[in-house]
């Protein structure tokens, strides 16, 4: 059986997008404003499995990452993601090397009070065209796509709260598919229940209300029907933190959608991440 | 004998309490706006231990301040604490001497 590359294509592009680093105890699955300290280093070791069924479509994908953060200044980031992916579409299987984001954020706002911090930034990133975009299931777009956005927050000793907006604008890729410009907004809260010292362990639990709409879909100049739409996601997340190290890991359930015609719908999305500040 | 000792011990000490007192290791307490959480203090921490003259420092992160111990001889002016502050992305609140080690002050 043939697969659905859109159906692919969306899992693949819908994993990138979540893919937005943070500093300190930000959003898993949408934008944050911090930026790492001036000359920090963070590293991110992290998994990403996503499925989605429906419109005669079943579609499974793993994803193994590395990301790196560094702080040219304590306002200015830049960094590279780079996954490696399996996906299950159909029954037919790939994997391979995906496509590599590039990133940059700055911190153009901070107001800091005693054991508080309200922030905001703005970022861009670009996802290169560096994925095996031949077999099927795909494993890369072979678009470079361009997304940009803006983050801004509230962190206390107890409390979180985070809002962001981000545009993602996609270009024509393999086949002749352009698949439709993006866009999201998140609105996030957190609590950490207890307030431990600076050498204790540290728990922040958070939960994200996730929106994500897609324009039509474009192959060779002609628009698509089954495709864009709007889907809502309710998305538990928990930080776990120590010193310089911190897990941090996260199930989106979709709750409301709005798709276009007959598509797959996102069954779910899970992420996990080892993050280490050098 | 032993008096003539013991005076010379005592005389001694004396003379020496205000060099000992001198020569305890700088410390300031720094109080940072923004420190909220134990995961972003680390680069305050990292920050402080790129610093030359830097001995020790404590993190206390429910009451937004840190301690900073020198080694012997150095010093930090407010200036500094503010741009290293600065530069792990909090905001100098608060720079204040302390006594390092109050055991080896003059009566």
């Amino acid at each position: 059986m043939k697969a659905n590359p859109i159906a692919v294509l969306l899992v693949g592009l819908l994993a990138v997008a979540a893919a937005m680093p943070a500093r300190a105890h930000g959003p898993l699955f949408s934008p944050a404003p911090e930026t790492i300290f001036k000359g920090g280093t963070e590293v991110t070791l992290g998994f990403h499995t996503a499925k989605t069924t429906g419109g005669g479509d079943r579609e499974k994908e793993y994803e193994v990452f590395v990301g790196a953060e560094y702080g040219l200044t304590a306002d200015w980031e830049i960094g590279i993601e780079v996954p490696y992916a399996w996906k299950k579409s159909n029954g037919l299987d790939a994997n391979g090397v995906g496509d590599i984001v590039l990133d940059t954020k700055y911190q153009f706002w901070r107001r800091d009070l005693p054991g508080a911090q309200y922030k905001a930034a703005v970022f861009f990133k670009t996802k290169l065209p560096t994925g095996d975009d031949g077999g099927q299931p795909r494993i890369g777009s072979g678009s470079t796509d361009v997304i940009g956005g803006l983050a801004t927050g509230y962190e206390s000793r107890r409390w979180y709260w985070f809002v962001s907006g981000v545009y993602r604008v996609n270009t024509e890729g393999a086949g002749g598919l352009e698949k439709g410009d993006r866009q999201f907004l998140n609105v996030v809260g957190g609590v950490r229940p207890v307030l431990t010292e600076y050498d204790e362990p540290d728990t922040v639990v958070m939960l994200e209300v996730n929106w994500e709409r897609a324009g039509r879909d474009d192959l060779n100049g002609a628009g698509l029907a089954d495709t864009g739409g709007w889907e809502l996601f309710l998305s538990p997340v928990v930080w776990w933190t120590y010193r310089q190290v911190a897990i941090r890991g996260g199930v989106q359930f979709p709750i409301a959608e709005g798709l276009n015609g007959n598509q797959a719908t996102s069954d779910y999305r899970a992420r996990i991440e080892f993050i280490y500040h050098f | 004998m032993h008096r003539v000792l013991r005076t010379t011990a005592f005389a001694l000490s004396l003379f020496l309490l205000p060099v000992i007192a001198f020569a305890a290791p700088a410390q300031y307490q720094l109080r940072v706006d923004g420190l909220a959480c134990p995961f972003c203090a680390y680069g305050i921490e990292k920050e402080l231990n790129r610093t030359d003259g830097v001995e020790s420092i404590r993190i206390d992160i429910n009451a937004g301040t840190v301690t900073v111990t020198m080694a012997e001889g150095a010093t930090m002016t407010e200036a500094e604490a503010a741009r290293i502050v600065e530069d792990a992305g909090f905001t100098l609140g608060g720079f204040e001497e302390v006594r390092a080690q109050a055991s080896t002050k003059p009566e």
